[in-house]
């Protein structure tokens, strides 16, 4: 019985590193503005289109609120907002990404959705530390990836939710303290 | 063994089994504990749970739990075979409540991931002197008893009950192959099976299970035994597990002639037994180092065998399979969007097509509505458990507490079987626990002779009491003991500066009864083991808060005192109004609801700071706009156009603006992610009928920050 389940377990891990390796080096990416930016594709979960979005009070500008994805109650933040940009209206192309990171559903408001990428690590660059003054958009951007004559910016979803959190939840331990 | 293989499934199995196990061995015990001793069938039961217990911690190496089971599995098994008479009853209960909190312990221990390295040996010796002077008890009373082992036939004797004139008597002899491997447990589980539909049964050799020896005298002489039963020939036939037998004889007697071999076989009984009386704990041990033999496997059979057994005398025991909470959850979701569904499909715009023929759609359409209600409800109950399971731990305090400060308390319990959500069962088991331990500690009086006094009879009697009332449970702990006295109650919160000063008749009787439940508070000089350190009742009350519940404190100067916590049925599903601010739409537990008002601007009242309050019949109210608040656009700004909502929370009021009212209906509440930070006043969310998201409003919340802002 040993053997067996040690067999089940080899070719399950089979299967996941099979599946990763389908993932692998394959971008999901979107445009907003005149840029493109691309997400890993292991962390996007699925695309839907825009619905209504229940706003909450109180909270940061680019989170847009509530949605329903099928009983599921997850927050929508507006990537462009999030970047820092003139907000716009949404059109009949808006997407709505629902990415899972680490167990958190988040959706990502994009202007447009433009395809599927596949991306080799080699043609992955650094971004340029210096030669841009605008330091907050520069901190959810990993990497720049040439594909054919564009240039695509690829986003860390990690970051690109955290970053904030982290201070929330350090500000509200900190309350915590003082109460 | 376990880097062979994956022994957790097998663990989590041991741990769920074993925690049934033991829930239904106190069950037992504290059902029996004012009896004089144990009948039969609890004996037997107890047995057969250290049996169990001690089966599965062997196979999983567990040695301490192994070991202490054992032991008390060796005193019940004595019990249950000698009946011997004068069993010191309580101690007896002492001893399985000793072994059930050990077993728990390791039980926890394995649960957090820890190895179970709780010490057995004091546990042990201690069931070992007790199973000794039981013994040594009997002897002294010159019962019959040839050995001191723990075979002792006498039972057979007078056990033989009356023969009904549809019994037949049937004389069974076994004769095993030469070969055959532990034929004694081979000629046990024969027994064992016709146990089941024996009137009578006895058999030789009859120390089959203690004695090794006995495997080779019955491959030798055969093993015989003399049934008494309603069964015919081919039905015990069917029972015996034939499979080593190399030979079945088998009689069928008449009346006398079972009479006559009656007395054969007690002849035969009243020959010594073999082992002396040292030798039982040695065979123990034998019986211990040969477990890895193939024989265990025997063993373990047999103990399939019982557990079937189990479930045939107690056909009201429920079948339950444990499923993650998290399935259910997923489940109940979905049900949920079911339902979402079923509305769009059948109020789609399409189907308003004039003229167009519905009959057999709105005939399918009913009865796919009548499913999914349906299928909501048995979701619904699936989250509920009856409370028998926390009143059974209440009996148990009560037990342990009453006898350790010597109060002699009678505990009745009344609607066990009420159920509430899983989630507040597990909030309630603990402020509970400590409502009944105050109770016995506090409640009921140190001495009899203060009772029968004031006229009342010399045992105290506590009374646990749940039922299911509008959609709330009530829960209540109810003494007739001493009570509670305001004046004692108002000098000690003087003292403890818990309160201002003021005059005690500035306080109602209410209020003074909740001064217990303030931090700090203990009425009690002496801190005892159980309660008195002041910081129970506080503890209590917010455990009870944090699932909407109350705590209701009544008291009688010498008469007693009654605590009852009040606590919603579901956590999940509370019944609201929704409404609408702006675009957004909120929804507010109807039970905080006091009234709605339409107000004119000439009711509000400002201050120049720009608070606003609102004078309703004489009473002034603070007032919160919630469209100012949450920065809502598109709503109402004047008084008179909108609706204001009168919230009450513990006692004290807000006025909310709200636009109108949108509907009531049951919501089922969802928290809010947790990636959005928590915002004071909202408590979670919800989706409404068309599957669009309403925020719940948080009144303790909206209060609080209030208070805050001023």
């Amino acid at each position: 019985m040993a053997e067996e389940l040690e067999k089940n377990e080899e070719t399950d891990e089979l299967e996941g590193l099979e599946e990763e390796d389908s993932q692998k080096g394959k971008f999901m990416t979107f445009q907003i503005g005149k840029e493109f930016f691309g997400i890993s594709i292991s962390y996007v979960n699925e695309i839907i289109a825009m619905q209504p979005i229940a706003a909450i009070p109180e909270v940061d500008d680019y989170i847009k609120g509530l949605i329903n994805l099928r009983g599921k109650i997850i927050p929508v933040i507006d990537v462009r907002v999030r970047f820092k940009m003139e907000p716009t209206e949404y059109t009949d192309r808006t997407c709505i990404i629902v990415i899972d990171v680490k167990s958190t559903m988040i959706g990502l408001i994009v202007e447009k959705i433009a395809e599927v990428d596949t991306i080799a690590d080699e043609s992955i660059m650094p971004p340029p530390s210096l030669g841009r003054k605008d330091h907050e958009r520069n901190k959810y951007v990993y990497g720049l990836a040439r594909t054919g004559d564009m240039v695509k910016l690829l986003i860390d979803p990690e970051r690109l939710i955290r970053q904030e959190d982290v201070e929330a939840v350090m500000e509200d331990a900190r309350k915590d303290e003082q109460s | 063994m376990a880097e062979e293989f994956n022994t957790e499934s097998m663990l989590d199995m041991f741990l769920y089994e074993s925690g049934q196990l033991l829930e239904k061995l106190e069950g037992i015990i504290l059902e029996k504990q004012d009896a004089d001793c144990f009948d039969d069938a609890d004996i037997n039961e107890i047995f057969r749970i250290m049996h169990t217990i001690k089966g599965s911690s062997g196979v999983l190496m567990y040695e301490n739990i192994t070991k202490v089971t054992h032991k008390l599995e060796d005193v019940f098994y004595y019990l249950r075979e000698s009946h011997p008479d004068d069993v010191p009853h309580l101690e007896l209960v002492e001893k399985v409540l000793a072994v059930s909190d050990f077993v728990t312990g390791e039980l926890d221990k394995l649960k957090n991931g820890d190895t179970p390295d709780g010490d057995e040996k004091q546990l042990v010796e201690d069931l070992d002197e007790f199973l000794g002077r039981l013994k040594g008890e009997i002897k002294k009373q010159g019962i019959e008893m040839p050995q001191a082992n723990r075979h002792v036939e006498p039972t057979q004797f007078y056990i033989t009950p009356v023969a009904g004139d549809d019994s037949h008597f049937y004389r069974i002899s076994i004769h095993y192959r030469s070969d055959t491997q532990m034929s004694n447990l081979r000629a046990y589980s024969a027994t064992y099976a016709l146990k089941e539909v024996a009137e009578d049964l006895l058999y030789t050799p009859d120390d089959i299970l203690s004695n090794e020896a006995s495997a080779d005298v019955i491959v030798a002489e055969g093993f015989h035994m003399l049934l008494q039963t309603k069964s015919s020939k081919d039905e015990v036939i069917a029972l015996i597990d034939s499979s080593e037998a190399e030979e079945i004889n088998f009689d069928e007697l008449t009346k006398e002639e079972y009479g006559a071999a009656l007395s054969e076989f007690g002849r035969e009984d009243a020959a010594p037994a073999p082992a002396p009386a040292a030798a039982s704990k040695d065979e123990a041990q034998d019986k211990k180092q040969e477990a890895p033999k193939p024989g265990d496997y025997v063993v373990k059979t047999k103990e399939a065998g019982k557990g079937k057994t189990l479930a045939k005398h107690q056909p009201k025991q429920q079948t339950i399979i444990s499923v993650n909470v998290e399935k259910m959850d997923a489940l109940m979701d979905l049900i949920g969007e079911l339902v979402i569904a079923e509305a769009v499909v059948l109020q789609n715009p399409d189907l308003k097509v004039p003229g167009l023929e519905l009959s057999n759609f709105q005939k399918a359409s009913g009865q796919l509505s009548k499913i999914t209600t349906e299928l909501q409800e048995v979701i619904m109950s699936m989250r509920m458990m009856p409370l028998t399971n926390v009143f059974q731990k209440m009996r148990r305090i009560v037990f342990d507490v009453s006898r350790k400060l010597g109060k002699d308390i009678e505990l009745e319990v009344i609607g066990e079987n009420t159920e509430v959500d899983k989630n507040i069962i597990e909030h309630i088991t603990d402020p509970l626990m400590h409502l009944v331990r105050n109770s016995v500690d506090h409640g009921i009086e140190e001495n009899a002779a203060d009772r029968t006094a004031v006229g009342k009879p010399a045992k105290g009697k506590i009374t646990l009491e749940a039922k299911n009332e509008g959609g709330k449970v009530y829960i209540s702990v109810k003494d007739d003991g001493k009570g509670l006295n305001k004046e004692k109650l108002y000098q000690k919160a003087l003292e403890k500066g818990v309160i201002e000063n003021k005059p005690m008749s500035e306080f109602t009787e209410k209020e003074i009864f909740r001064f217990i439940t303030l931090p700090g508070f203990s009425t009690k000089e002496e801190v005892t083991e159980y309660s008195g350190r002041g910081v129970g009742m506080d503890v209590v009350v917010k455990n009870i808060q944090s699932i909407s519940g109350r705590l209701d404190i009544t008291s009688v100067e010498f008469e007693g005192s009654e605590m009852t916590l009040v606590i919603p049925l579901t956590l999940a599903i509370i019944n609201g109004i929704v409404v609408q601010v702006g675009d957004s739409p909120f929804v507010i537990e109807t039970a905080s609801i006091k009234e709605f008002v339409r107000v004119g601007e000439d009711s509000l009242i400002y201050e120049p700071s720009g608070e606003e309050y609102i004078v309703l019949r004489g009473e002034c109210y603070p007032f919160i706009r919630l469209n100012e608040r949450y920065g809502l656009p598109n709503s109402v700004d004047k008084v008179e156009e909108g609706i204001v909502v009168v919230l009450e929370h513990e006692g004290s009021q807000v006025c909310v603006l709200i636009d109108k009212l949108l509907q009531e209906q049951e919501i089922v509440v969802k928290p809010i992610p947790s990636y959005v930070k928590k915002i004071k006043g909202l408590s979670g969310c919800t989706q409404l009928g068309d599957g669009s998201i309403a925020l719940i409003l948080d009144i303790a919340g909206l209060l609080m920050q209030d208070g805050e802002r001023r």
